[in-house]
């Protein structure tokens, strides 16, 4: 029990280390969790500002009307700083200018000139498509309309007439996304917690004062080593819950499921994984300092490229094909496919197994690694 | 002895490897995974030709008006908005099933029906575009059934009339004209807040170098507490050698993510320049402070630095680029008085709006910073007398 009480007083050493990354992965894993739970299909609406310049005419209104029903209209002053700054963080997607007397204009027939900033991506070109479709019917029916309610009434008609949509999808899109989204950062709190920790708590027990007594002492090598095993063994297993719990008290139902049971089968076998890599560190290195460098670079490295940080779809395909000789690329992968299976059964879990095994074998191969690098260093002490 | 003391202690900084590591290579490490992350962000983000599907039956045939214009959208070049497979329904559902393509239509008789597999943008892209068709089919009949009314049925070309709605139809785009800024690159604040980090991480140079001469630190700090040298030039020549030490790893991460990375800083380099040197000088002030005011190892201290500098990072938008945004949004004092946000902002106008009032209110703020900081760390460490240590 000596080893093992040891051990668990060095990690009460690391506790703030503990803390810091699951903080960082309520922050981060929590941060971007949608809300919206509507089975049905639901328009995506971009983030819109409309700097209106003209004076309150019905003209002016109703386009302001129809912008507002179509998109998210953002709170922001109207100071151009404010503006620009918004656009650029991408807080607003599409800033429309409505100029001065555009309301008259529009009744004399013009088609008056409205300035617009956008960010250039996809919310953006379609707060466009909304905006030019109004236009384009404001203008068609300008030839036809001259009176300014029979206008009104003639564009609203026009515009109401939306085709019927059916999603064929039974899955909780916003759920699963969102499930995905914390286990995928999970990936990063695992490797730092388990990796870091346990690193720093094993080179403690590798410092040579301590070894010497260690060495000198009646317990068995054997059994020394066994407590050593067990006791990380349990730490790696205790993170593993933490990340668990956590992910079931942040989103609910979603890992309350069969589902949710896969998800958090992949984070064991990727924690048994990081373990294995974190006992490679430790033989590899007895230096604290170098160790903090090689596991910030370990599960930095590994959530930029396997696509923790960035989602995998986004990432450039040459980046992808480094990723798959991390074991965090396979664990990523497992819980984007997850998010989309339709319907779970031998057949449609079968790249999910293949994941699995994949994890295992990085497993296996860790500790085989290990094990050689030990007994080389053994025979060279 | 000033440059004595100064050739030495660069000597000391360079060839401790950990350090080196922190602050020379990790930030260099940190831009290639952002290089290698962010690369495609920007570019996914753009409007790419959505696949879709259309039901061929007779019921699409006779709606002439939706042909021409799903042919129209679907027509190689740079207006291509679709690419659309054409089959029988029960294909086509397959095919969405296993999501080769993002929706596709049917026709009832004067119905339209869309099949899409989840909400998402290009499902609503889709559905906005079949809807605006289907508007323009609208005033398209209304407008030959006016015209039949009034010429008779047999006397209509309507394909003629088709031609000429569509062309009118065309015609009344909105005048709409884009005055956005081109510098709209937002992935730019990560490499700006990892310029921001390696300044303030090279504070960990003056920190080291300032336990060096106190007393309570080090047998080194002792020799010199004893020494007849006079203090300030020892401390002056130090900290200037650990100055130089930190420019010179900031200019190697300026190089290689200017050169390897293409990161862009705008076009007023004198600027990019004097902004990175008061950056440094802040991380300096941060370094001596930490070493003058934490009575505590030198682990200790430069966990604290190092936190502190990751906190500060953290809130200028390194882990998600919202996040300096959101703090000027809400708490703006909070980035007024961070110097990594500092530092960010100060890149962030410089590219954005050019050299104008923000970034010099930027660099003074910096400048405010270091001499607080140096002038509370003075106060510390000045006179400093031990009867026994």
């Amino acid at each position: 029990m000596t080893v093992f009480k040891t051990f668990w007083k060095v990690v009460n050493h690391y506790k703030g280390t503990i803390i810091l990354y699951t903080v960082l992965l309520i922050v981060f894993g929590g941060m971007n969790m949608k809300s919206n739970n509507q089975m049905d299909f639901v328009d995506s609406k971009p983030d819109v500002f409309i700097v209106n310049k003209d004076v309150s005419n019905k003209i002016t209104d109703n386009l302001i009307s129809y912008m507002e029903k179509n998109s998210h209209i953002v709170d922001l002053q109207e100071k151009e700083e404010k503006i620009k700054d918004a656009l650029f963080y991408r807080d607003v997607n599409y800033v429309i200018y409505i100029p001065e007397n555009y309301g008259s204009l529009v009744l004399n027939g013009q088609n008056p000139k409205i300035e617009i900033e956008s960010t250039g991506d996809y919310q953006a070109s379609l707060a466009e498509m909304l905006l030019n479709r109004y236009l384009k019917i404001q203008n068609l029916e300008q030839m036809a309309y001259m009176e300014q309610n029979e206008l009104i009434n003639a564009i609203n008609e026009n515009l109401g007439h939306q085709a019927s949509i059916t999603s064929i999808s039974s899955l909780d899109e916003v759920g699963l996304t969102n499930a995905s989204n914390y286990f995928n950062f999970a990936s990063y709190s695992i490797l730092a917690v388990v990796i870091l920790v346990i690193g720093l708590v094993l080179a403690s027990f590798n410092e040579l004062n301590i070894r010497k007594r260690t060495v000198t002492s009646p317990m068995p090598y054997q059994k020394y080593n066994f407590h050593l095993l067990l006791s990380s063994l349990l730490y790696a297993g205790c993170a593993w819950f933490l990340f668990c719990f956590l992910g079931i008290c942040l989103l609910g139902k979603t890992v309350l499921s069969i589902r949710g049971i896969w998800y958090m089968l992949n984070a064991l076998f990727f924690t048994v994984s990081a373990l294995a890599l974190a006992l490679l560190i430790s033989t590899l290195t007895k230096n604290k300092n170098a160790m903090n460098g090689i596991v910030n670079v370990v599960a930095l490295g590994s959530a930029f490229l396997c696509g923790a940080f960035v989602p995998a779809e986004w990432l450039p395909n040459f980046v992808l094909k480094i990723a798959h000789i991390l074991p965090a690329y396979w664990y990523i992968n497992t819980n984007n496919c997850l998010k989309e299976i339709e319907n779970l059964s031998f057949g449609t879990l079968k790249p999910i197994l293949f994941n699995f095994f994949i994890l295992i074998l990085f497993t296996v191969g860790f500790i085989l690694i290990n094990n050689y690098l030990s007994r080389r260093k053994q025979r060279i002490d | 002895m000033f440059w004595h003391n100064f050739k030495y202690s660069v000597k000391t900084l360079l060839k401790n490897k950990i350090l080196l590591f922190w602050v020379f290579a990790f930030p260099i490490v940190l831009g290639v995974f952002f290089h290698l992350a962010f690369q495609n962000i920007e570019k996914n983000e753009k409007l790419k030709i959505i696949d879709i599907g259309v039901v061929d039956d007779l019921q699409f045939q006779n709606r002439s008006i939706f042909k021409e214009a799903l042919n129209t959208l679907s027509e190689k070049g740079e207006n291509q908005m679709f690419s659309i497979t054409y089959g029988d329904e029960e294909e086509l559902h397959e095919q969405l099933e296993k999501k080769e393509i993002t929706g596709y239509v049917s026709f009832g008789k004067d119905d339209v029906y869309l099949f899409v597999r989840k909400s998402g943008i290009n499902e609503t892209i889709f559905r906005y575009v079949i809807d605006e068709i289907a508007s323009n089919e609208k005033i398209i009949n209304h407008y030959i059934s006016d015209g039949m009314s009034y010429v008779g049925n047999e006397n209509v070309d309507f394909n003629m009339m088709i031609q000429n709605m569509m062309q009118t139809i065309e015609s009344s785009q909105g005048n709409i004209e884009n005055v956005s800024n081109e510098n709209l690159s937002y992935t730019m604040i990560e490499y700006y807040t990892l310029i921001a980090m390696a300044c303030l991480y090279g504070g960990i140079f003056a920190m080291v170098i300032m336990n060096s001469k106190l007393a309570n630190m080090n047998a080194t700090g002792k020799r010199t507490a004893i020494s007849s040298l006079s203090k300030g030039k020892l401390i002056i020549s130090s900290l200037l050698a650990s100055y130089i030490v930190q420019l010179l790893g900031i200019v190697l991460l300026f190089l290689f993510t200017i050169i390897c990375l293409k990161v862009d800083y705008g076009h007023h380099l004198p600027f990019v320049i004097l902004l990175s040197f008061v950056g440094c000088l802040g991380g300096l002030s941060l370094g001596i402070f930490v070493s003058a005011m934490f009575k505590k190892n030198e682990n200790t201290k430069t966990g604290i630095l190092i936190a502190f500098t990751m906190l500060g990072c953290f809130l200028s938008g390194m882990m998600g680029i919202t996040m300096k945004y959101t703090i000027d949004k809400y708490i703006p004092i909070l980035n007024k008085i961070n110097p990594a946000s500092m530092i960010t902002d100060g890149f962030y106008s410089l590219y954005y709006y050019g050299p104008n009032k923000r970034f010099f209110f930027n660099i003074i703020s910096i400048l405010l910073f270091t001499i607080v900081l140096t002038a509370v760390s003075i106060r510390e460490i000045r006179r400093q007398k031990y009867d026994s240590i």
